[in-house]
């Protein structure tokens, strides 16, 4: 567009729709030009112009390049939204795809796989099988890229086409672009379809390593990136890909480079060949140095690459240690990393140098950075056993500075130093006994307690020093504590001395009675027990010979660093986590939703609708999309999405234990049950004479000694007191529990619950629409569930949403017994909710029982207590709700607006107890169910616990929950 | 400039005319189209959309839209109604079993309020191959007698010989420029 073309976005009139629509059917052509521009104008700026469908297609057959792309960058946006309309385009991208010139036939080819509508694609493959045999490679490369598009539209086409071969055909193509688009279009459909899509074998490997040399820079890393996934047949093998791979190192692109790195790493393994191998990782070296040259973010990838390369082969770069070390104006994130380098590369011949560098660092500004230094020097010394000395004299420099934080961490890296060369730097023991003022840290001052412990006998003094920490003992932190009571422990073994003595029964005694951390009691009990019974076998368990301790704190396993450096120069090597770990695999959670869904909608089951897109741009992408992941935490869960979804069944365990509450302990509840077990009998039997009123029936003639009401009302625990015969169902304004959150629809966020309306079971949906265009045609399905619930029509009574639009409907929901689920009970529904424009979109909610309970469901209350009494007490389930019951008449009525109604309700004599009984009559399948309640509670104060006894105690998590929706918490 | 000469020719010269080539599918309006414009036959697929070009005959522009028969795509060839000058309604005359479809979809179009104007030009097509109707017997299967409010007329033609196709555009044009007078 010309500079000028601003003025488009300025026009805001109404009836613009029409005026474009006038403009659109106009037989001037500059006109009909300028129309679509404004209207394109129009869609880049979130206006909805998808009515305009049918006249910005007919502007499409032109020989205006310009007005074609115009239109084509219409139709890739709205064809979804006009699935039926878009067949009307059909004949013009054919017709595009033959035409002379190939920048059309490109055009067409590429925008049609772009056009994710079903009815389309099939017609896509005559085009595209043309296309992928064009004479000109730009046509044959854009064909390339095209399968895979395909692929993830309709994998089953793809292969009955057998677009797969014509793909590996490409692989032999003359023009390198060729290859390398067919090699990363192979790759992705490999990696979304997990198919045996793409092997390289050795004569394909032969035109790979052909085309490597003259393609562009992403085109090789496409390639270098497949063959980092050939494992070689033989060393000659192996010896010749690395051959031809190696001129790759020196290319300036750093996403080559590092992909290169990787496919000579993994072939270096099946070469052998020790002096080859050098001289290999010699060669590795300066390209990786250079990667440091690059702006701070790229450098952080870099580092972050180089740390597991170190890891694997510190040879690589054991020269290199200078490059590493961090410049005053370095970011913090790449300090950090290249501290890390710097101590997998320390060694003898080095560590001076890196040890005058930590010192360096230890007196910078950063707290953060100064820490990490002084451990970096304690790492350094308990690796490099020659320059322990060497940092143990860097360190006794750095206390004396004086400054707190430096002295502490330098306490605590002693400690370990000491651990790991016992009995030889002990003279350093009295400059840290100068020093004990000043530790205030928690970890160091545990350190130093230890230190003290460790060497009481050669500490004169080492009596006073602990009787120092002593005086504080019950205010410290737990692990001074673990420590102090060692350390006296240690000290009495090694001088049993009356003063020992009489420390070690001090710490004992408070550690054993006074304390509430179990950890502390344990071990001061252990020793008490080893000392009153044999001080010799005290002393030796606790004076023993302790193993040495190795620098492993930031080692990654062997199998995942294999697994990393395999994904060398992608996100998973920057997060150094494996790429399962965040990303998803979009079509694998779709096709499992089908298999959850067997009633889903006839035409659309088995059309994964969602872009995996996301999964192949991890692995291919992840060198332009460096920058971006500069700070590795904002980035990885926008990146990732949802976790990897686990297998179907673990995942419908998992929603299980989600969705009920977990049922209260038993043996905690028994106690207290079995208690008033003979009084709940008693009450029971003397129902048949209380007053049993009806269901909103006032208290009963309360006996005097429980006057219960007023002081409950005054109580300032009831907080807010229960608005008389509040509506059972869920308030409108409460804001629903969201189902589906519009960052996973598509668009389409979806909250809601079952609520109950005019005497039946609903559906109660807000929709809300964030996307681009109006949706109509809504759908819904449930999934067979416990209930046998169903919508009673599959529309959804909705018209079209516009966008930025939301509604909330009742979607009346029937009971049928043929779509009953099997097995017991569980809250969990499965819902589908499709719209025309957006496909299927699969969420989980939660079943409220308390939708289903019955306006009819009382009992006579003469029925009550013999229906009670014929259920076994295995039939009782118990649970306590978080809720604080008020006045009993508007807590009754409450329930019984709920369909929970009062049989009997009567305070415990003797007590603050109140007990009621309960019924409601849930509609399940295949009969309903009577639920009889017991709920007891102490008058105004939180906390009721409920049993509840049914034929079915599978109900019963979901009782509870309906109570506690019912009565709040 | 370009604007102000188009108007300038559309006043002293060229006239412009919208035209719909309509009919049931493998009728042979694509090929009628592409005889019309390049003056010959080409190969061609169903058209699964439409086909458009411009067509200059006797110093009137047409501008010919090819849609496309199929029945899926029949329901919008409404969206192309608007301001159609003509509709050229084109019959498989070797297709009797189907001549009944194509006189519902014919009355359907005549139905139409926006096409209230168009005139109706109507091409038996394929006289060249055996045991084609004629063009009375077309006629009356498309039951054309019964149009009385309107102007209409009836061709038969053979796109691949080209026979009567230019007779046909004969006539819409006089009839396209008696009407502009």
């Amino acid at each position: 567009m010309a500079s000028g073309d601003g003025k488009y976005f300025a026009t805001t009139k109404k009836g613009e729709i029409h005026e474009f629509k006038e403009d659109l059917r106009a037989l001037d052509r500059s006109k009909k030009k300028e129309a679509v521009k404004k209207v394109i104008a129009a869609m880049t700026v979130g206006k909805d112009v998808s009515m305009l469908f049918p006249d910005v297609v007919n502007c499409m057959q032109t020989d205006d390049l310009e007005l074609k792309k115009l239109v084509y960058l219409y139709l890739i946006n709205y064809a979804k939204t006009q699935p039926d309309l878009a067949i009307m385009a059909v004949n013009t991208f054919v017709k595009d795809s033959q035409d002379p010139n190939p920048l059309i036939r490109a055009l067409a080819v590429r925008t049609m796989g772009c056009i994710r509508v079903d009815k389309i694609t099939e017609y896509l493959c005559d085009p595209l099988q043309r296309c992928l045999k064009d004479d000109d490679p730009y046509v044959r490369k854009t064909a390339a890229v095209c399968v895979a598009k395909l692929y993830d539209i309709n994998p089953e086409l793809v292969e009955d086409r057998g677009f797969l071969d014509a793909l590996k055909d490409l692989l032999a193509d003359s023009n390198p672009m060729v290859v390398a688009n067919a090699v990363a279009a192979l790759a992705e459909i490999h990696e979304v379809g997990g198919s045996a899509a793409f092997h390289i074998t050795s004569t394909s490997l032969f035109k790979l390593l052909r085309a490597l040399n003259e393609c562009t820079e992403w085109g090789q890393v496409f390639i270098l990136d497949s063959l980092a996934g050939y494992t070689a047949r033989d060393a000659k093998d192996a010896e010749s890909i690395v051959e031809r791979v190696t001129p790759r190192l020196q290319h300036a692109n750093c996403a080559v480079v590092l992909s290169a790195v990787k496919v000579i790493l993994k072939q270096m393994a099946a070469i052998g060949d020790e002096a080859l191998n050098k001289a290999l990782m010699k060669k590795m070296a300066p390209p990786l140095v250079t990667l440091l040259s690059g702006e701070p973010e790229i450098q952080y990838v870099a580092l972050r690459n180089i740390s597991l390369i170190v890891q694997q082969y510190p040879q690589i770069l054991s020269h290199e240690v200078k490059v590493f070390f961090c410049k005053y104006n370095d970011p913090i994130y790449v300090k950090m990393e290249k501290l890390e380098i710097m101590i997998a590369l320390a060694s003898d011949r080095n560590v001076d140098q890196v040890l005058l560098e930590f010192k360096e660092y230890a007196t910078e500004v950063d707290v953060d950075f100064v820490r990490k230094a002084v451990r970096a020097i304690g790492r350094c010394a308990v690796s490099l056993e020659r320059a322990a000395e060497r940092c143990i004299n860097v360190l006794l420099e750095l206390i004396q500075t004086k400054v707190a934080y430096v002295v502490q961490e330098a306490v605590v890296v002693i400690k370990d130093i000491f651990r790991r060369y016992p009995n030889r730097y002990e003279s350093v023991i009295a400059t840290l006994c100068e020093c004990l003022d000043t530790l205030d840290e928690p970890e160091a001052r545990a350190a130093m307690v230890w230190v003290i412990g460790e060497y009481a006998e050669r500490i004169d003094n080492a009596d006073e020093l602990l009787e120092g920490f002593l005086e504080s003992f019950p205010e410290e932190p737990a692990a001074v504590q673990l420590q102090l009571v060692t350390a006296a422990v240690k000290l009495f073994l090694k001088k049993p001395q009356p003063r020992a003595q009489q420390m070690i029964q001090l710490v004992l005694t408070y550690a054993t009675q006074e304390t509430d951390n179990p950890d502390l009691r344990d071990r001061a009990f252990i020793y008490w027990r080893l000392l009153s019974t044999d001080p010799e076998a005290a002393r030796a368990v606790v004076l023993s010979e302790k193993p040495v301790i190795a620098d492993t704190a930031t080692a990654l396993e062997p199998s995942l660093l294999s697994t990393l450096l395999a994904n060398l120069s992608t996100l998973a090597s920057v997060y150094h986590k494996p790429p399962e770990a965040f990303v998803s695999r979009t079509r694998l959670a779709v096709q499992r939703a089908d298999e959850l869904a067997p009633a889903a909608f006839e035409d659309d089951s088995g059309t994964p609708s969602s872009s995996s897109a996301g999964g192949g741009g991890a692995g291919a992408g992840a060198g332009p999309a460096a920058p971006a992941a500069g700070a590795p935490g904002p980035g990885a869960p926008a990146a990732g999405g949802a976790p990897a979804p686990p297998s179907g069944a673990d995942l419908l365990g998992d929603l299980l234990e989600l969705d009920s509450p977990a049922p209260a302990p038993a043996h905690a509840h028994a106690p207290a049950h079995s208690a008033n077990g003979s009084m709940g009998l008693d009450l029971l039997g003397g129902l048949g004479g209380l007053d049993l009123g009806g269901p909103p029936a006032p208290v009963p003639g309360p006996p005097p000694q429980a006057q219960p009401a007023p002081p409950a009302f005054a109580d300032p625990f009831a907080a807010p007191a229960p608005a008389p015969f509040a509506s059972s169902a869920p308030p409108a304004a409460a804001p629903l529990p969201v189902l589906l959150p519009a960052d996973k629809g598509k668009g389409l966020a979806l909250s809601g619950q079952l609520a109950r309306a005019n005497g039946g079971p609903v559906f109660r949906l807000a929709f809300s629409n964030s996307s681009a265009g109006a949706l109509d045609g809504f759908m819904i399905q449930f999934n067979r569930n416990s209930f046998g619930l169903a919508p009673a029509a599959q529309a959804v009574p909705l018209g079209p949403l516009p966008p930025g639009g939301s509604a909330t409907v009742d979607v009346p929901l029937a009971q049928n017994a043929a779509l009953l689920a099997p097995g017991p009970a569980t809250a969990l529904l499965q819902v589908a909710v499709r719209s025309n424009q957006l496909g299927v979109a699969y969420f989980n909610a939660a079943a409220d029982l308390g939708a289903l309970l019955l306006e009819g469901g009382a009992l006579e209350p003469a029925a009550f207590v013999p229906a009670w009494k014929a259920l076994p007490d295995g039939a009782e389930a118990a649970d306590s709700l978080p809720a604080t019951l008020g006045a009993w008449p508007q807590a009754s009525a409450k329930l019984a607006a709920a369909n929970v109604f009062t049989m009997a309700h009567k305070a415990v004599p003797g007590s603050r107890e109140e007990v009621a009984y309960l019924t409601a009559r849930a509609a399940t399948l295949p009969a309903p169910t009577q639920l009889l309640l017991e709920l007891r509670w102490a008058a105004g104060a939180p906390g009721v616990r409920a049993a509840v006894r049914s034929e079915r105690s599978d109900f019963a998590p979901m009782v509870f929950a309906a109570l506690r929706g019912i009565l709040g918490g | 400039m370009g604007l102000w000469v188009s108007r300038l020719l559309s006043i002293f010269g060229e006239k412009e005319a919208r035209i719909l080539v309509l009919g049931l599918d493998n009728a042979g309006k694509t090929t009628i189209l592409y005889r019309l414009q390049v003056g010959e036959v080409v190969s061609t697929i169903p058209t699964i959309g439409f086909n458009v070009e411009t067509v200059t005959y006797k110093n009137i522009k047409f501008q010919v839209w090819d849609l496309g028969g199929q029945t899926s795509i029949r329901p919008y060839w409404r969206c192309y109604y608007p301001n159609t000058q003509a509709i050229i309604y084109v019959v498989d005359s070797s297709d009797t079993e189907r001549i009944g479809t194509s006189a519902e979809e014919f009355h359907a179009i005549l139905d139409e309020e926006e096409l209230k104007d168009a005139l109706i030009l109507v091409y038996a097509n394929k006289q060249d191959l055996p045991g084609a109707l004629d063009d009375a017997a077309v006629a009356e299967g498309l039951g054309l007698s019964s149009i009385k409010s309107r102007d209409w007329a009836i061709f038969k033609t053979s796109a691949i010989k080209g026979d009567g196709l230019f007779e046909g555009l004969d006539w819409l044009s006089n009839m396209l420029k008696t009407r502009r007078r």
